[in-house]
């Protein structure tokens, strides 16, 4: 016989389910159960494994090597000024804080781990050596009339409107690569949920009745 | 035969089409064949020919129950690989919604085929970091201050698997079992910063952007969703056979037992594609009727 867990797990599987026939009390019943658990599950996770052993107990153990901690419980603290009306506009020092500290950690990921590499990578070699010859030209003609599609300060008429015309077959044809693979991923995770209702839940089901 | 009428299908009989293909592969096991491709191959080299007996790998589990299908079986197989060949995992979780269950869950099911295996000294589990990028950012400086305890809040120091590891620069390869945008900082902040190979098992929906990184060498290896999978379970059931037992368990969900009923779902999507398109070019061409 299926444990409770299994039942309850199978039961919010098939509301989450029956969507796809109409939508219906069950679905939503569902849809609240998952986003509350998941809200509580997170708080959870973030009070354990992030705030306690990493700001609590070095707090509380070694307050000395620790004192700069402070700073950051501080600014963590002062976001929530925002939902006092007089003082909301402290809450915006944290804000800054962190939003700086996130584009300077990502300005230099962008570049150093993107833009560089991803633009040498482009830079393709166009002598004849066989086959990797068409490739690299594909490459280099389909970036180029992908480009110049999404410029658009001349008007896409005469030679920039035929080429603008090439990337859209070089964007449809992305799109329809990354679309294929959606397919893949949405199926997947339908497989996934299958997979439990007939082998964790259907067929110990059926196993305890026979 | 109507065909206008094929042409207002309901869509709740091709939802029909769709579960009955799936849920018969899932009882009646078919067992297609599974070919390999170069990503998955690349990132099966990595750790066959280039890591010793010894080596660390660093294991991140990015993904949450959300996706689990897809990339369990990808965690199941390389931790399952890099057990058989003696390297030394050290696990942690940076997606917030489920990544630390899921990498306890599947640590627990593998170390469970390879009794000889010491929690401590063969494998870890640092546990759940939030700030992803922030926490890649500080492990390139000091692992220890990033996960002062592993996920049973033992300090470090008393483990020795963590004993000589500080930095990137102590372990040999990361992998990146990733759902959304966590499997691309690895990329491109953590490979590109420090240095250190990147393998990143996406789930297929966020595959195809990862060929940009592995095309320009930011990558060592990819396994795209279920698919990537399935073939990283053949090449490690090749080379070793013992491993076979394993997979062969019934009742056990695989990736290659899954790329069954995904071959029966694409193939009932691409016949009612085919027939949508040719009901729809011949009743186009049928002349109109004069109003």
């Amino acid at each position: 016989m299926p444990s409770l867990g299994t039942w309850l797990a199978a039961f919010f599987t098939l509301c989450m389910l029956s969507f796809l026939y109409k939508d219906n009390p069950f679905f939503r019943l569902a849809e609240s159960f998952f986003a509350g658990l998941s809200l509580g599950y997170y708080i959870g996770i973030v009070m354990n494994q992030t705030l306690k052993p990493n700001l609590v107990l070095p707090l509380i153990q070694d307050f000395h090597a620790n004192w700069n901690l402070v700073f950051a419980a501080g600014l963590g603290v002062i976001l929530y000024f925002r939902y006092v009306k007089r003082v909301a506009w402290v809450s915006r020092w944290a804000l800054a804080v962190y939003v700086g500290y996130y584009v300077g950690v990502n300005m230099m990921q962008k570049l150093h781990g993107e833009v560089i590499p991803q633009i040498g990578n482009t830079m393709l070699s166009l002598r004849y050596s066989g086959v990797d010859t068409l490739s690299n030209l594909v490459m280099v003609v389909g970036v180029l009339a992908v480009l110049i599609y999404f410029y658009f300060s001349a008007e896409h008429k005469g030679v920039v409107g035929g080429v603008s015309r090439i990337g859209i077959w070089f964007l449809m044809i992305s799109f329809g690569a990354a679309f294929g693979y959606t397919v893949m991923g949405r199926v997947s995770l339908l497989i996934g949920r299958m997979v439990f209702l007939v082998n964790e839940w259907a067929r110990p089901l059926i196993g305890s009745i026979t | 035969m109507n065909l206008e009428r094929v042409m207002q299908v309901d869509r709740r009989i091709i939802y029909l089409f769709v579960a009955i293909g799936t849920i018969l592969p899932i009882i009646f096991v078919i067992g297609l064949p599974v070919s390999i491709t170069p990503p998955v191959q690349m990132a099966f080299d990595r750790i066959e020919n280039e890591l010793q007996t010894g080596d660390i790998v660093l294991m991140s589990f990015d993904y949450g129950p959300s996706s689990a299908p897809e990339n369990a079986p990808m965690a199941d197989a390389m931790l399952r690989h890099c057990f058989s060949k003696g390297i030394k995992v050290v696990v942690i979780a940076l997606y917030p919604l489920g990544g630390l269950s899921e990498a306890v869950n599947e640590l627990n099911k593998v170390t469970a085929e390879f009794p000889e295996l010491k929690y401590g000294v063969d494998y870890v589990n640092l546990g759940y970091k939030d700030g992803a990028q922030a926490a890649m950012k500080k492990m390139a400086e000091n692992i220890h201050e990033v996960f002062p305890t592993d996920v049973n809040g033992t300090p470090l120091d008393r483990l020795p698997i963590m004993k000589n590891i500080r930095t990137y620069r102590d372990m040999k390869l990361v992998v990146s079992l990733a759902t959304g945008i966590i499997g691309e900082w690895w990329a491109n902040l953590v490979n590109a910063q420090f240095g250190i190979p990147v393998i990143v098992g996406p789930t297929a929906v966020s595959a195809p952007k990862y060929y940009a990184y592995l095309e320009a060498k930011q990558m060592a290896g990819l396994l795209g969703g279920l698919k990537g999978a399935s073939e990283y379970e053949r090449l490690v059931v090749n080379r070793y056979p013992k491993l076979g037992e394993v997979y062969a368990t019934p009742g056990l969900y695989t990736a290659t037992k899954g790329m069954d009923v995904q071959s029966i779902v694409h193939l009932i999507m691409i016949a009612f594609i085919v027939l949508g398109n040719v009901v729809y070019f011949t009743t186009k061409r049928k002349p109109r009727k004069a109003s």
